[in-house]
């Protein structure tokens, strides 16, 4: 399989550290399997440059990584905003991916009605996830964290792998069903047990909207 | 008949606000919850905000409760028993 992808990886704080860290698998798989790749990271992530790369590149697949809100995401710096309900330039894009919280809410359906993106994969409540201070610099090594981030990645994985944007988002909650599964196997005696109520609020809260057959 | 309502969802209010700092109670303390925007915050942090009944508080027991009802409500285990 061929495409681009274009993927944001703001890095300023705890969160988004873990998030810069834990987009590299998907980086390395992209580049795995024929995408091409275009990286967008830490403080280069601004407004000016991700409009110029989405109208001049025509992205197949968008992941915005970064805090947000209902109506809009952040970029590479604390209240940077590269996309919201504001903007109406017509996007090329088959699917957005945003690892952003509550974005689904309005910038979800705006994106969809107004930008002319196709499907759009993202949360309209908080992302939430557990992890380890003492890891922050070693986020990959973070088991914590990875209960969260790694079905959460599993959006774009199953895209690539060629799957409609609806099932992307099944099979990603998929995997966060399989490690609340886990967890209450395990038991409260497990240390992470307390994590299944934030996997569950991750997994209830990821949606599919628009064309939810597209394929990349 | 206004003020008994207003006392009753207080005590409710009250009674949700116990039961969610008792489930926080039992998180590592050496460990953080990354919710959005709104930040990083240790568990003693998060009893805090519940306490102080501010926004974060809230979103809190919104997660807890949220849970519980899908667990005591079986919807819990009918989406894991649904997965691939």
């Amino acid at each position: 399989m061929d495409g681009l992808f274009f993927i944001t990886r703001p890095k300023y704080d705890d969160a988004t550290c873990y998030l810069f860290y834990w987009s590299q698998e998907i980086i390395d798989f992209a580049k795995n399997n024929g995408f091409r790749v275009i990286s967008l990271d830490k403080e280069r992530v601004d407004k000016k440059t991700v409009i110029n790369i989405l109208v001049k590149t025509s992205p197949d697949l968008v992941f915005l990584n970064g805090h947000g809100d209902k109506d809009k995401i952040i970029g590479g710096k604390k209240e940077e905003i590269i996309l919201d309900t504001n903007e109406k330039t017509n996007l090329k894009i088959k699917i957005i991916f945003s690892r952003s919280c509550r974005s689904a809410k309005t910038f979800g359906p705006h994106s969809i009605s107004i930008l002319g993106v196709k499907a759009f994969i993202g949360y309209d409540e908080d992302f939430t996830f557990y992890y380890d201070p003492e890891k922050i610099f070693r986020p990959l090594d973070d088991k914590l964290a990875e209960l969260f981030l790694k079905p959460s990645n599993y959006v774009a994985v199953a895209l690539m792998k060629g799957y409609s944007a609806l099932e992307s988002n099944d099979k990603s909650k998929n995997l966060f069903k399989k490690n609340i599964e886990k967890l209450l196997i395990e038991g409260p005696s497990s240390e992470n047990y307390t994590a299944i109520s934030f996997l569950y609020w991750d997994m209830v809260h990821q949606v599919c909207m628009g064309e939810g057959k597209t394929t990349l | 008949m206004e003020e008994e309502k207003d006392k009753i969802e207080k005590e409710i209010s009250e009674d949700l606000k116990e039961l969610v700092i008792a489930r926080l109670d039992v998180f590592p303390k050496n460990k953080k919850i990354s919710i959005g925007s709104e930040g990083d915050f240790t568990k003693k942090q998060l009893i805090e905000h519940i306490k102080k009944g501010d926004e974060i508080g809230e979103k809190i027991i919104e997660i807890q409760i949220n849970f519980l009802k899908a667990l005591k409500e079986g919807k819990l285990l009918e989406q894991i028993n649904t997965s691939d």
